[in-house]
């Protein structure tokens, strides 16, 4: 399987966060317990995936500026049922998240993406390989949290772990720059180890 | 570039004799416990350092050993009772995040010991800002009892220091063990300045930033007392030495490093004033890294210039 035409390529060749540095910003600043993990994980999937499914039956024709506002028109209304759901499910979290999950509704796999990689592609395809940068943003946010409420809080989805020593300074968001940069580090380790195993380009970007 | 690499040397064993004294003044201070955190991490340190420079696929040189001089600076700004976990994590924080994720000791941006101690105030700081009394001895495994706030927060919160004149100099007073000991300090600045070892305009720089406002908007009654206890509380002379005045991170022109110093002082001032917070000229000169990179793009720029000049004058 070529490695540029492969659908999963967002959740591990080109992961949204941690290869492309989108969307860090919820990651960075909730991403620092799981029940706010979840809530933004909820929201990005369901605003996300409406919103670029809808989009693409705007007309390729428009002026490049045109369709920009017209996604972030079509996002901008996804979100409003989007958040009525989640003051159902999560409705402690959703103030604590303030504007980070107001933003969601602008990401960049929506603003960006969709033009330069999403829009390009057949619909049945762009539907699977989409799934699959979703799933890349969720994957992150959850062992992101995961990690820093346990190093942090010494809680886990805030059940009390017996964590001999408790970090708090990765709570905050200059923790999950540090953190974030690690985990990016590690992720492009790994990425260089496994392409270079599987015969890939040895001088990978970003090694 | 030999002689560079010589003289980096010989500056981190000048810095060395220096932080040297003061651990055997903290060992008088705190007994054992004081001199065995230190050794741990020096130890943590170490190790961290040979593993992220075997990982850079790079090899531990004598110009390496910096990260000893750092992690005894940094196990003078805790109190001799602090949990040796702590000291260890803040250690790994300072080799690895602060220092080798940037490139290593020849791409520094933010002062190791400096990044750790902040890292340890967010994350630990009741157990940072207690400490127990001068000569008390606690035991290597024994828990620290009698734990009070520090000299500085007293000098913070009411503008008073409840210790004589020669106690301050003899560093017989609360606070981190290394960061009290005024005359050694004093002694150690004069040593490293005239061994050109620190930087002698971001030094000067700090105590002007300090002293100025001290006298202009005193922190106490006595303008006098002002000056005095705000050059001795909070870390401010033993930062401007160990901290502000690295030449690894400080501008290299004097009249630069002045004014990066005396920003850093002052800021430092004008919070502490404020907010009664403790040692806030570490956070600062943290904070105050930009400025330090900007002057530093300055002078390579002036440089540039230079050259070009001379080229275009032949």
């Amino acid at each position: 399987m070529s490695k540029k035409n492969s659908v999963f390529d967002g959740l591990f060749g080109d992961n949204t966060v941690l290869s492309s540095l989108m969307v860090i910003s919820p990651v960075i600043m909730c991403g620092d317990k799981v029940k706010n993990a979840l809530a933004l994980i909820y929201a990005f999937s369901a605003i996300t995936f409406i919103s670029v499914l809808i989009g693409s039956f705007v007309p390729k024709k428009l002026p490049y500026a045109v369709k920009i506002t017209i996604y972030a028109f079509i996002s901008s209304l996804v979100y409003i049922p989007v958040k009525l759901m989640a003051q159902q499910f999560f409705p402690t979290v959703i103030n604590r998240t303030g504007i980070y999950f107001m933003l969601l509704a602008v990401n960049s796999l929506i603003m960006v993406q969709t033009e330069t990689k999403f829009y390009r592609m057949k619909k049945s395809r762009m539907f699977f390989s989409l799934i699959f940068y979703i799933l890349g943003f969720d994957v992150v946010m959850l062992i992101t949290s995961v990690l820093r409420e346990l190093i942090a809080y010494g809680t886990v989805y805030e059940k009390v772990v017996d964590a001999d020593i408790l970090i708090s300074g990765i709570g905050m968001p200059f923790g999950g720059f540090v953190f974030l940069g690690l985990f990016c580090g590690l992720y492009r380790k790994i990425r260089f180890i496994v392409r270079q195993r599987n015969g890939g380009k040895k001088n990978v970007s970003g090694n | 570039m030999q002689k560079k690499t010589k003289l980096q040397r010989f500056v981190w064993i000048d810095i060395m004799i220096t932080l040297m004294t003061l651990e055997i003044m903290q060992y008088f201070y705190y007994g054992i416990r004081a001199v065995v955190l230190s050794g741990i991490c020096v130890a943590v340190s170490v190790i961290a350092e040979i593993i992220s420079i075997r990982m850079m696929k790079r090899k531990f040189t004598a110009d390496d050993l910096m990260c000893v001089s750092d992690a005894l600076i940094i196990s003078l700004m805790m109190p001799a009772v602090m949990n040796f976990r702590i000291a260890g994590i803040a250690c790994v924080f300072a080799v690895v995040v602060a220092k080798n994720v940037f490139g290593g000791r020849k791409n520094m941006i933010f002062s190791p010991s400096a990044s750790a101690y902040v890292f340890m105030l967010t994350s630990w700081k009741s157990q940072l800002l207690m400490f127990t009394t001068p000569h008390t001895h606690t035991g290597i495994s024994e828990k620290a009892v009698n734990l009070v706030s520090s000299a500085s927060h007293t000098f913070n919160t009411s503008g008073k220091m409840n210790f004589t004149d020669f106690e301050i100099i003899m560093g017989n007073v609360t606070g981190a063990s290394g960061a009290v000991s005024i005359l050694l300090l004093a002694v150690s600045a004069v040593i490293l300045i005239l061994r050109r070892d620190i930087s002698a305009g971001a030094f000067t720089g700090t105590i002007a930033g300090t002293v100025i406002p001290a006298y202009f908007a005193p922190m106490c009654d006595s303008r006098y007392d002002s000056i005095k206890y705000s050059l001795v509380a909070n870390m401010v002379l033993f930062a401007s030495i160990y901290i502000i005045s690295d030449k690894r991170i400080a501008p290299k022109r004097s009249y630069y490093a002045f004014f990066y110093g005396f920003f850093i002082a002052l800021t430092a001032y004008i919070v502490t004033m404020t907010t009664a917070k403790e040692n806030v000229i570490v956070i600062m000169s943290l904070l105050f890294t930009p400025i330090s990179l900007g002057f530093k793009s300055l002078e390579k720029h002036i440089e540039n210039l230079k050259k070009e000049e001379a080229k275009a004058f032949e």
